[in-house]
């Protein structure tokens, strides 16, 4: 089972101070963390991989060079492989081109038959890129997700996180799943071993010279 | 300590990181051990956790190294899951630098070894006694040959006959027991050895500067913390109108600290990395206590000076304990008296730099 995670590196916002004279946000010093949403949805990725039995994450994000750790990160949490989509070409990008420069990161790497995303990042908080990059990539999307409850190579059933309550919703595969923490989440923390053995997991960085090329066959 | 704490280090896989697979570590470089050792001061800023940290890699690497197979068998996987501790016992009452002038003994009788004496000034007491583990221990055999004439062997201290603990308040390191315990008649099986009979003293110093490189990375993990708050309040707090991080007398101690603690990591990671370089026979034993010996000499000083002008900004404030910096403050300063005096680090310094025949006290 093919499985891929898009993922984003934020500034941590309990970090974030706002300059009382022009309001904006004071960015210097502020570390930045794996979004935590994605931190749940990539804990979500690995246990459904460890429960079919087979299968490979690949993790991926777009941002600069420095998103490196984010993506160590997932690989210390159980990801197999990492893509970190990188160029000045792409600085600035919306919702909409971020999520076009994913669909064509997945369609590179091939067939597949889940994406998660974090419903949202915590900077931003738009919740736009997953749906965005599920009409990219031309298949259903299912958001508000808390629990993946049963998964198979065909279909899996899921909890949907609605203002009542949660609806229980069954979905075929390929899919992309926007994934919301329950309150009770405790994000893991990998222990040494998974942080050593993430320096030796694949690591590849693309950069627009192949976006180029890609798109002159895709679009 | 509470066990609680020791457990959660095992989770993360931190206990004995150095230590061989075979024996449930990691089989990590001393440099990566180095890299967490900063990290955990940074957390932990009163140095409690990191000590815990620091004398179980240290002497859990020469339990490793030069005990014997059924003792490491024995011990090493226990520590390493945070069920039990491994401490280290060498500081008398009247007995620190000089450590020719021990009064501990141990003496072989049939297939078991009998110590008596007592150790005083020793991290982790209370916890080896409470959770099990002990202290990897140095005891004259032969008193006639001096430092020639020493033991190094594991002591167990939960519910062995004849121990009897004692315990002081550090001003410091405050999550971590600090004491001693009188040894009478106390029989240890052979294996507990730790390498050969009379060698003790020699031993003991690998150990001895393995936990030196890491006490430097933690007292430049403590100063990184300490001046990260520095930074964030001399942005906010003003005086005359304006923050005091504008003024000059601010600054200038800002830039002084912050090259000292940087070249401070420097020599730290260097000296760990020459240790690893001899552990791989690519550097002299030499090589490893002039880099080492350097680190240690100034890591305590440059530390404790510059969470010492960040509790200085902090004005009254600063000298409160509601000031996150004083823990720091007090923890780092143990380490110019710790795993060998800020004095002695300067002998060794200088015996490399003059020769054999410049040893001080011969």
């Amino acid at each position: 089972m093919k499985l891929i995670a898009c993922i984003k590196q934020v500034p941590d916002t309990a970090e974030v101070k706002v300059d009382p004279k022009t309001h904006t946000l004071i960015r210097d010093g502020v570390p930045s963390i794996l979004n935590p949403y994605d931190q749940f949805a990539i804990e979500e990725c690995v246990r459904i991989k460890e429960e079919i039995g087979e299968g490979s994450i690949s993790v991926i994000t777009m941002g600069p060079p420095q998103a490196r750790s984010a993506l160590m990160r997932c690989l210390a949490l159980g990801a197999d492989e990492a893509i970190l989509i990188s160029d000045k070409a792409f600085a600035g990008s919306d919702t909409w081109a971020t999520a076009y420069t994913l669909s064509l990161a997945i369609k590179k790497i091939g067939s597949f038959d889940i994406v998660f995303c974090g419903q949202q990042a915590i900077d931003g908080d738009t919740a736009q890129v997953g749906p965005e990059l599920a009409q990219q990539l031309g298949i259903p999307q299912v958001t508000y997700i808390e629990k993946i409850e049963i998964c198979n190579k065909h279909k899996l059933t899921i909890h949907k996180q609605t203002e009542d309550g949660y609806q229980i919703l069954e979905a075929k595969l390929p899919v992309l799943l926007a994934l919301l923490p329950p309150t009770s989440f405790q994000p893991e923390h990998p222990p040494m071993s998974s942080i050593l053995k993430a320096k030796k997991k694949p690591f590849n960085v693309w950069d627009a010279k192949l976006w180029e090329a890609m798109n002159q066959n895709l679009v | 300590m509470p066990k609680d704490i020791i457990k959660a280090l095992a989770k993360f896989e931190l206990l004995g990181m150095v230590i061989d697979p075979e024996y449930d570590g990691l089989g990590t470089d001393v440099v990566t051990a180095g890299i967490a050792a900063e990290e955990l001061a940074r957390a932990d800023p009163s140095c409690s956790i990191p000590v815990l940290f620091l004398v179980g890699t240290s002497w859990g690497h020469v339990l490793e190294r030069y005990g014997t197979e059924d003792a490491k068998k024995e011990i090493l996987p226990k520590a390493i899951k945070g069920e039990q501790i491994i401490g280290i016992a060498t500081t008398e009452s009247d007995i620190g630098s000089d450590l020719g002038s021990m009064k501990t003994k141990i003496s072989k009788k049939g297939d078991k070894y009998v110590i008596n004496g007592e150790k005083m000034y020793i991290s982790g007491v209370a916890e080896a006694i409470a959770y099990g583990g002990g202290h990897v221990t140095l005891a004259k055999m032969t008193p006639d040959k001096g430092t020639r004439g020493m033991c190094l062997f594991y002591l167990p201290l939960k519910d062995t006959p004849g121990i009897t603990p004692t315990y002081v308040e550090d001003i410091g390191r405050e999550a971590i027991s600090c004491g001693g315990f009188d040894i009478k008649n106390v029989e240890i099986p052979e294996h507990y050895l730790i390498g050969e009979e009379n060698k003790g003293f020699y031993i003991v110093h690998e150990g001895y500067e393995l936990a030196r490189g890491l006490i430097a990375l933690v007292c430049a993990g403590a100063a990184s913390k300490a001046l990260e708050n520095g930074i964030a309040y001399i942005k906010e707090r003003k005086a005359f109108g304006r923050p005091i991080g504008k003024y000059e007398g601010i600054q200038f101690k800002l830039a002084e600290n912050y090259v000292r603690i940087q070249a401070l990591r420097e020599l730290a990671y260097k000296a760990l990395w020459t240790y690893d370089q001899e552990l791989q026979g690519r550097a002299s034993r030499f090589e490893v206590s002039m880099a080492i010996a350097m680190a240690k000499s100034v890591a305590p000083i440059w530390a404790f000076e510059a969470i010492n002008d960040v509790m200085q900004w902090q004005g009254a404030f600063g000298y409160t304990k509601e000031c996150e910096d004083q823990k720091a403050w007090r923890g780092v300063r143990s380490f110019t008296l710790a795993e060998g005096s800020s004095e002695i680090m300067k002998l060794i310094i200088a015996r490399e730099l003059l020769g054999k025949d410049f040893l001080a006290y011969r």
